[in-house]
């Protein structure tokens, strides 16, 4: 039994996560650069190259990087079990992670096999350091629990996803000739029905509970979704290798059910929650759900309609945005807060640490929320009248000038407030 | 039989419900419920405290359980009662904007402090604490 998991300091510094944090929201706004300047439109052209650049700012530049950020705090907390030299990580992922974002993008719109290239290797040397350190800590953990499982399948799931990623990038800058709509159907369904959705999961069965005090997901429910999940990820994995549409339509359809099951239950657990104050975080959250819902259901008219192209291109824009985009935001706004209360009263200093609420204004969560709905209709707007596109990409470069706003006030605060703490002792 | 683990985690959730009443009417200005109901949810508290301070964590370090993390928790009980002093402060000055943020902090750092006795800590006291276990679930409910 590994009783040392109990130590705070095996919190990882506030600096850790807070690099991660406060850089990935740019990445949002090159995302809204990307498309503004080269006009792109997911509904008018599914694989542009502009629109491969700006999807990979959002998947990787902000969702990746806020992740890889918020792996570094959960797991101590979550599972008992910190990632080994964690200020050294944090280097060996986000520089190569920054760095290789940006070739890949610059890769992608230019056309340039060398940026391509070195991308893939950027990208895959972060992503192996961050998956080693975390099955390091995953190993390590004494917890035996559901979360602990959708830990470790999701990054299984990110495993897979980086190199079929790295061999579709190495296929795009040699000309190598490829089966791409194979490949990218697994990368995609890997990165994003595994490694989001899985995290997300584990994430959930502990912070749901804890931030609003609802009852606890039921144990069989919440033991049962991890590796159903996955299996029916590989199942989905399988069809394609073996070209078997039938298996494909079957694994697809579970894989949204189980989904959905993940959704409703935490919409009934988070109405059946004692501590009914309003709070941004929540409704994030909610959002969340109710768009992984929405996604659900745009797939599955996919999977019933002759001409499926349009309903995925709306059902992915609604995962990555409503889903994926939305929790992220619901937990940022709750972590960052709390960090910076918790690294300045760990001191033992009580007088004159700001509360959580004087840290990052409620007000600006609430303003954020709406303007993230808004950028989320634009958005479906766009699927139906394309010029909706510009008021999309406005939206979504509000957004990551909003968080950063947040974020860097957060940070100021901890800075001021040190610098004051120090002073008077 | 009752395990440490399954009467603490418990009492961990009662000491939830007040603290969630008394936030909401601190943030309505319903000054008096609020005070009824942190008053409840205070004793909870130090009652919670007392049981793990006077009883479980002697008896865990007597039976040679682990040092540091019984230190680590007691830490954590000091932030907490800390932050329901500045919140009883709050209350008596009807101020809805402090009470409501230190008990948003409270909250967090109650919940992250229940998540590792119930996972790491209490499951531990009963295996280090098996065959006492009986004696020191008697002596907690004295409390």
């Amino acid at each position: 039994m590994k009783t040392a998991s109990l130590s705070t300091e095996q919190a990882p510094p506030i600096a850790v996560p807070l690099r991660f944090f406060a850089i990935a929201p740019l990445f949002l706004l090159l995302a809204a650069l990307i498309i503004a300047i080269y006009d792109t439109n997911p509904f008018v052209d599914a694989h542009s190259p502009a629109l491969l650049a700006a999807t990979h700012c959002i998947t990787i530049g902000f969702i990746g990087m806020i992740m890889q950020g918020a792996m570094q705090q959960i797991l101590p907390v979550v599972i008992g079990s910190p990632m080994p030299a964690s200020r050294q990580i944090a280097w060996l992922t986000l520089l190569p992670l920054i760095a290789g974002t940006l070739s890949l993008s610059a890769g992608f719109l230019q056309g340039a096999p060398a940026l391509l290239n070195l991308a893939w290797v950027l990208l895959g040397f972060g992503f192996v350091v961050f998956i080693a350190a975390s099955l390091i800590s995953l190993s390590r953990a004494p917890a035996k629990t559901a979360s602990k499982t959708a830990l470790l399948l999701s990054v299984l799931a990110l495993t897979v996803a980086v190199i079929l990623g790295a061999l579709l990038a190495r296929g795009y800058a040699t000309g190598m000739q490829l089966d791409y709509a194979k490949l990218a159907a697994a990368h995609i369904s890997l990165a994003l029905g595994g490694w989001v959705t899985l995290l997300i999961i584990g994430v959930s069965y502990q912070v749901v509970p804890m931030f609003q005090l609802t009852p606890n997901y039921p144990h069989r429910l919440a033991s049962a979704l991890p590796p159903a999940l996955f299996t029916s990820l590989l199942l989905y994995l399988c069809s394609i290798w073996l070209n078997a549409p039938a298996l494909s339509y079957f694994a697809e359809s579970l894989l949204w059910v189980l989904a959905v099951v993940f959704a409703l239950t935490t919409l009934w657990l988070q109405s059946r929650r004692r501590r009914r104050v309003a709070d941004a975080t929540l409704s994030f959250f909610r959002l969340g759900m109710i768009s992984l819902l929405c996604a659900a259901l745009l797939s599955a008219a996919a999977l019933l309609s002759p001409s499926p192209a349009h309903f995925r291109t709306l059902s992915v824009s609604v995962f990555i945005l409503g889903f994926a985009l939305s929790v992220i935001h619901g937990m940022l706004y709750k972590i960052v807060p709390f960090l910076v209360w918790f690294h300045l009263f760990r001191g033992g200093i009580k007088k004159g640490v700001p509360n959580m609420k004087q840290i990052i204004p409620e007000a600006w969560m609430w303003r954020h929320l709406w303007l993230h709905i808004a950028t989320l209709l634009a958005a479906l707007l766009s699927s139906v009248w394309t010029a909706a596109i510009r008021l999309f990409a406005i939206g979504l470069a509000s957004e990551g000038v909003l968080l950063c706003f947040a974020l860097y006030t957060g940070i100021a605060v901890y800075r001021r407030t040190l610098k004051k703490l120090v002073a008077s002792t | 039989m009752t395990t440490l683990a399954g009467y603490m985690s418990t009492d961990h959730k009662a000491c939830d419900e007040a603290f969630a009443i008394a936030e909401e009417a601190a943030l309505h200005s319903n000054w008096s419920q609020a005070e009824s109901a942190f008053s409840t949810f205070r004793q909870d508290m130090e009652h919670h405290f007392r049981m793990e301070e006077e009883v479980l964590f002697p008896a865990l370090l007597e039976a040679g359980g682990p040092a540091g993390p019984v230190q680590v928790m007691r830490m954590e009980h000091a932030q907490m009662n800390e932050l329901i002093e500045q919140m009883a402060n709050a209350l008596a000055d009807k101020d809805s904007k402090e009470y409501g943020g230190l008990s948003e902090t409270l909250l967090i750092v109650m919940q992250q402090h229940n998540l590792k006795e119930e996972q790491i800590l209490y499951p531990l006291a009963d295996r280090v604490l098996a065959a006492a276990r009986e004696a020191v679930l008697i002596r907690m409910q004295a409390i």
